[in-house]
């Protein structure tokens, strides 16, 4: 119960001290450091645990001169008895930890563990950022979320960049949904045609912890203005025995309609050799914005083939 | 009389100017920016190193009539959209620029801090030692 009450504090506390919507955290005073995090909870009815904490995160960040530091860590799918993961045992997971040296102003190396710079979901994958709670099927199938190794980025005119990653190496972090590598190599093109258009290019290959090897394929574009967003997102993968993800695709539309308001509509067309799966999932969704580091969602899911119709709902918070 | 009276109009168009200018310390390496190297330094898309020496990057108050002009006219964003920026920003390890209580105190940090950028109103820099490096106007 203690634990709960603190959570509400800290969400009434963030709330109302954010004076400027677009600062986050708090500098430790004398430190280059700053702390914040956020806090995404669900509920499905469906589910055996209805109502659950995905994940209570912090980040944490350091800036000084060429070097950049951040790191990010959670506990998740903490249920209300206490467990966590089913397990009494409170574990606490690394999700990032990576140190960024700019070398140039167009050049950056970061080592560590780094969200893979793949696609557009992956780049805010949690719950606050983005437009729904449940995430297309690309983001837990197709390549790794999260990479151990090394980045190299370069910037590219204006706003494009470039990104090249490298590991050899087991994965720092614990396991999550992602799939888990201890080899992946990826490169990543990000390209800026105007303020609200942009797309991505993104190809890679990876080796599963003592597993197989597999390739990876894929484009995405994002439409992004103050009245109305499109995303969407096209990845094939390739599997070296035989068995792969022909394609896996959405598009995302979101209506801004009000100032906080929004309504979402997803549409997604996969094919998974390894479920032996062929569908199409739709998606009808509601967020309301008070804040933009505060969210409430609500959404219904169809699936064409597999049993998971269901309702979700979320709340959200950044601070 | 003539003379009285051009400079009326001339005082009277400084008293009411709509420009809006983005300036840097004396020192300042660079003599102007364009717009979108002052939206990639305003909105942390890239470092801006001089020397070893990152540059200070100032801002005002939310709701600042300055910040909101610039925002609008320089950044070209809206609020809501800047809010959006900021948070996936956050999450990505980026920060916004400090925050300035008022333009006096940002043209002191643009005095004693180098390397340094931030915006004012013409008016309030007559005199300092700063170095404009792009002039727009609130529209």
């Amino acid at each position: 119960m203690l634990y709960k009450k603190a959570l509400l504090c800290t969400l009434l506390i963030s709330s109302v001290t954010a004076s400027d919507p677009t600062s986050y955290g708090w500098n430790i005073p004398n430190t280059p450091l700053n702390i914040g995090g956020y806090i995404d909870a669900t509920y499905e009815s469906k589910r055996e645990d209805e109502f659950m904490f995905n994940d209570i995160a912090l980040l944490f960040s350091a800036h000084k001169n060429h070097f950049d530091l951040l790191g990010e860590v959670e506990i998740s799918d903490l249920t209300l008895d206490g467990k966590s993961n089913g397990s009494r045992d409170i574990e606490i997971i690394l999700e990032r930890l990576q140190v960024s040296y700019a070398l140039e102003n167009e050049q950056i190396l970061t080592v560590g563990r780094f969200n893979s710079s793949v696609g557009y979901w992956n780049q805010a994958p949690i719950n606050i950022l983005q437009d729904t709670t449940t995430k297309p099927n690309i983001v837990k199938n197709i390549f790794p979320k999260a990479t151990t190794g090394v980045m190299y980025q370069k910037g590219i005119g204006d706003e494009d960049s470039l990104t090249l990653a490298l590991q050899y190496n087991r994965d720092i972090g614990s396991h999550d949904e992602s799939i888990v590598v201890d080899r992946h190599m990826a490169i990543a093109y990000y390209g800026v045609s105007s303020d609200e258009l942009s797309w991505r290019l993104s190809a890679g290959s990876y080796r599963e912890f003592r597993g197989d090897n597999s390739r990876y394929l894929g484009v995405g574009t994002q439409y992004d203005s103050d009245e109305f967003a499109l995303q969407g997102e096209f990845f094939i993968q390739k599997h070296d025995h035989g068995l792969s993800i022909p394609y896996s695709g959405y598009l995302q539309s979101v209506w801004h309609f009000t100032d906080k308001h929004d309504s979402v509509l997803r549409l997604e067309r996969y094919k998974d050799e390894f479920l032996d799966v062929s569908e199409i999932i739709f998606l009808l969704g509601y967020v309301y914005r008070p804040w933009e580091r505060f969210a409430l969602k609500g959404e219904y899911i169809y699936h064409s083939k597999l049993p998971l119709n269901r309702f979700v709902y979320s709340f959200s918070v950044m601070f | 009389m003539l003379r009285t009276l051009l400079l009326i109009l001339l005082l009277g168009r400084l008293l009411i100017s709509e420009e809006i200018i983005v300036i840097g310390d004396k020192n300042f390496p660079k003599e102007t920016l364009t717009i979108q190297e002052i939206r990639a330094v305003f909105l942390d898309k890239k470092r801006f190193f001089i020397g070893e020496k990152k540059v200070l990057v100032m801002n005002y108050k939310f709701h600042h009539p300055l910040r909101n002009c610039f925002e609008k006219n320089i950044l070209k964003k809206s609020q809501r959209s800047l809010e959006r920026y900021w948070a996936k920003a956050y999450y990505q390890g980026k920060q916004p620029p400090k925050i300035i209580k008022s333009i006096p105190m940002l043209l002191g940090y643009i005095e004693n801090v180098h390397p340094s950028i931030g915006y004012s109103d013409v008016n309030a820099t007559f005199g300092k030692e700063i170095k404009i490096l792009y002039k727009g106007e609130c529209l």
